[in-house]
């Protein structure tokens, strides 16, 4: 059992990671985006085609990747600023359904839809705990998890940058009146999560089911996770993410288990939904 | 209902029926297999056309309610189940109406997206989970029977769009009941639905359970055309993608769900053809779907748009109202409304304080006060927006507490000063939908007259706002509430207008039995209309009495003067 929840908890870093960058893009571009994993996807697929069919080098070829994978996400939010600047979170993140399924489409075309010979970049156990061997890869994921999210937070908090971000997303009229430049900075931010999301993908995505699917896919329990701190709290959203890797995890061991652990982050959603729905919520100011 | 009502949507059906029976016999053996693939799609589609075409909403797990449905048709098959393939097929539309209830009860309180991420997490879930349990009957080959009377590829089509009909059928007519007025409403304003009394939960969940009823009967009829149901059929992408699908060819038109589904099966079949991946198709979906999305607008709107606009391209205003005659107005009885020490607080900004108001039977109380005053804050109280607010508020003596749903139920309705009559109905639909109670077609249209407003048959898209708000204002008194509030209705309206609303408002408790609390910023209205007055400033209540005394009150005039607003 533990040593499944300590073996999940690199895919629960993954998940921390996304779930951060969810949790980001609803607070500061009004967008949950569908399309967040498959991003990183895309980038770390074009990665493993560059190294494994023009010879790059392997670093080179993840670094094209993550700068493809922030690409691709500014390219998103420019779109969704340029069109869609006033309209509401739904149609906002409606578009990302179908960048979702374009991403996918698109790499079953370029790549097939078979897992794909990746070389992993970490390798190899960092230490053992209690028994348990635990890798590289999910101490790095993990540290990255909470590394992104306590930037973020100070960011947000302390710099200049924050303030302007924060005034742009409570008030959007307002700080554009202010003079604050809503279309880079929003676009600023789509650019950093496909960013993070794509470095995180090229992190796990070797150690882990690597289908096209399965990696866009990532977003359920990703958004599971970003639920849990209600789209809002970063410290939440690692620690829901950790959590559900863990379940998963141990779930994965127990044969009787394996088809409850497809259901986990579905199950997560729901708990956390009724829970947060004691009260009644309106859809418009007044 | 009128007898073209009834008889044209079923004429069409039979017409589309004959067509499916040219086809069936028509067509060559492969095309009529693929016919079937439009047809189970198109049943799909025209369940996400109610959930996020008409009610708003974004389902992504259309396929899994299908997975459901062929499932139990699947098991029924198994397990030799009575009544043969159409009560299978029943049955899976009917579980998979009470798992779109399961799904949705915990998402629908919260707006919108959380469904998305409920919808896709199921999705995701059950497309991992089936690869693992497969469906009943299928690792031993047991192929599902087929009716008996239709056992054939042919006439198997031809069961498939009588299915289709008949689905097409109950929703149009669905969407001409209150179930379809609900969705329209609570896809453009859930406090507007509140208001008028409907359940925002239950028009969420009627629009979510009907579509994975469609969904059900879709992938059971799968399962006979297939003969045995795999789970290649029902993954996450293939619901994502006909949820693109649906957006794009705006599936809430029945026709266009058709015509969506055609391309579903005809795009990778020509792809295939020309020797192109077969996935492209889902990247033209994409594309079309962003574009769609992002306001371009979708392809059944952009052809309904050229063929309303040959036939009409102006649209309707307030126009004269009809002439009645005049009935004097009734004297002010007791108290109906009473609103005891009413405060609300956002966080430190104190919104309204200790505000006392009465409005009397057969009478009409006007509020006014500067912008920022808190007139609009009261309503919200009263019509129970607020439920931090403290206080109480009696109607008939009786405390009118609880969701505004219930308020509007026990008597007391309101309008709103931002426009909640959504779009896609008729004023008549709009206007029987918020009066909650069975009206003749004189009674609307004597109403609608009396206020000026167009006639009953308009498309609500083509009124204009200000029209639009009288039309609230005209469902509301034919609910026949005990009081209505009317937040600024006359805002939409050019001024020349207002005396004449003024006139038909004064008239307005003989005539219809209704009580009103007004709240206005243009003076002369409120002079027209207003037997009583109520004056706030600041969230207090300034002064409050008949009218002449209250607008000379030095301290009103004080107010409104120190504003840069006109009196």
């Amino acid at each position: 059992m533990l040593q499944g929840a300590l073996a999940g908890l690199a895919a629960g870093g993954l998940y921390a990671v996304l779930a951060v960058c969810l949790t980001l893009m609803s607070r500061l571009v009004r967008v949950i985006n569908f399309a967040q994993s498959a991003t990183g996807m895309f980038g770390c697929y074009v990665a493993v085609f560059l190294a494994v069919h023009w010879g790059l080098p392997e670093w080179l070829a993840t670094v094209t990747g993550i700068v493809l994978g922030g690409v691709l996400s500014a390219v998103l939010g420019w779109i969704i600023c340029t069109w869609l600047a006033e309209a509401d979170t739904g149609t906002r993140s409606a578009v990302t359904v179908a960048v979702l399924l374009l991403l996918i489409s698109l790499a079953f075309i370029l790549f097939g839809n078979k897992p794909q010979p990746f070389h992993p970049l970490l390798a190899g156990p960092a230490f053992t705990l209690g028994g348990v061997v635990i890798s590289q890869v999910t101490v790095v994921t993990v540290t990255l998890a909470v590394l992104v999210a306590v930037g973020c937070r100070t960011v947000l908090a302390r710099s200049s940058l924050g303030v302007r971000l924060r005034a742009l997303s409570e008030r959007p009229t307002t700080a554009e009146l202010l003079g604050i430049p809503a279309r880079p900075l929003s676009v600023g931010v789509w650019t950093a999560t496909g960013v993070i999301a794509t470095l995180a993908v090229s992190i796990v995505a070797p150690s882990q089911s690597n289908d096209p699917t399965s990696l866009a896919m990532l977003v359920v329990p990703a958004a599971a996770a970003a639920l849990l701190g209600g789209f809002q709290r970063l410290d939440l959203a690692v620690a829901g993410g950790l959590v559900l890797g863990m379940a998963q995890g141990a779930a994965a061991q127990s044969d009787h288990l394996s088809v409850l652990r497809h259901f986990l982050p579905f199950l997560v959603i729901v708990v956390v939904l009724v829970w947060t729905q004691r009260k009644e919520v309106w859809d418009a100011a007044r | 209902m009128r007898l073209a009502e009834l008889g044209t949507p079923v004429l069409v059906a039979a017409a589309a029926v004959g067509a499916g029976y040219a086809l069936s016999v028509g067509l060559a053996g492969y095309f009529v297999y693929l016919g079937m693939s439009v047809v189970v799609a198109a049943i799909a589609l025209l369940g996400l056309g109610v959930v996020t075409g008409t009610a708003g909403m974004i389902s992504l797990c259309q396929l899994t309610f299908a997975a459901v449905g062929a499932f139990v048709v699947s098991a029924c098959n198994a397990a030799g189940v009575p009544g043969g393939f159409v009560v299978w097929l029943l049955l899976g539309g009917l579980a998979a109406a009470a798992a779109g209830v399961l799904v949705g009860l915990p998402a629908l309180r919260l707006r919108g997206i959380t469904l998305a991420v409920v919808t896709l997490g199921l999705a995701a879930a059950v497309d991992l989970a089936l690869v693992q349990i497969q469906f009943p009957g299928v690792t031993e080959g047991l192929h599902v029977e087929r009716p008996e009377a239709f056992s054939d590829d042919r006439s198997y089509f031809l069961f498939a769009v009588l299915v289709l009909a008949g689905c097409g059928l109950v929703v149009h007519f669905l969407r001409r009941g209150r179930w379809g007025s609900s969705w329209h409403l609570v896809a453009f304003s859930e406090r507007g639905t509140a208001a008028v009394g409907a359940g925002v939960r239950t028009s969420k969940l009627t629009a979510f359970a009907v579509a994975a009823a469609l969904g059900g009967i879709s992938g059971g009829l799968l399962t006979g055309q297939v003969g045995l149901a795999f789970p290649a059929s029902f993954t996450a992408i293939q619901s994502l993608a006909l949820y693109v699908l649906a957006i794009m060819s705006g599936a809430h038109l029945i026709d266009m769900a058709v015509f969506g589904a055609l391309l579903w099966v005809a795009v990778p079949e020509l792809l295939k053809r020309w020797g192109v991946p077969q996935d492209w198709g889902f990247v033209i979906f994409g594309v079309l779907g962003v574009q769609a999305l992002a306001g371009r607008g979708n392809l059944g709107m952009a052809w309904r748009n050229l063929w309303y606009r040959r036939r009409s391209r102006d649209t309707a205003g307030v126009g004269r109202a009809a002439d009645v005659a005049e009935v004097s107005p009734l004297p002010p009885g007791d108290p109906v409304l009473e609103v005891r020490g009413v405060s609300v607080a956002f966080g430190h900004v104190t919104a309204l304080s200790e505000v006392d108001i009465s409005v009397p039977a057969h009478g009409i109380l006007g509020v006014i006060g500067p912008n920022g005053a808190g007139k609009s804050t009261l309503v919200d109280v009263i019509s129970g927006f607020l439920p931090q607010a403290t206080g109480s508020v009696l109607l008939d003596g009786r405390p009118l507490t609880g969701s505004p749903t219930r308020r509007a139920r026990a008597g007391l309705r309101r309008t709103f000063q931002q426009d909640r009559v959504p779009p896609g109905l008729t004023v008549a639909a709009y206007v029987r939908f918020v009066a909650r109670r069975r009206l003749t077609g004189a009674e609307i249209d004597e109403a609608l007259a009396f206020f000026g407003c167009p006639a009953a048959r308009t498309p609500l898209s083509r009124v204009d706002a200000g029209a639009r708000r009288l039309v609230e204002v005209v469902g509301h008194l034919l609910a026949r509430p005990r009081v209505l509030l009317l937040d600024e209705p006359a805002a939409g309206l050019p001024h020349e207008e207002h005396v004449a609303f003024g006139r038909r408002l004064r008239q307005v408790p003989a005539r219809f039995g209704v009580s009103v609390l007004l709240i206005e910023h243009d003076l002369d209205l409120v002079r027209s209309v207003c037997d009583t007055l109520t004056v706030l400033d600041f969230g207090q209540v300034l002064a409050s009495g008949p009218q002449a005394d209250v607008l000379a009150d030095p301290a009103v005039l004080k107010a409104y003067m120190g504003e840069t607003e006109m009196l």
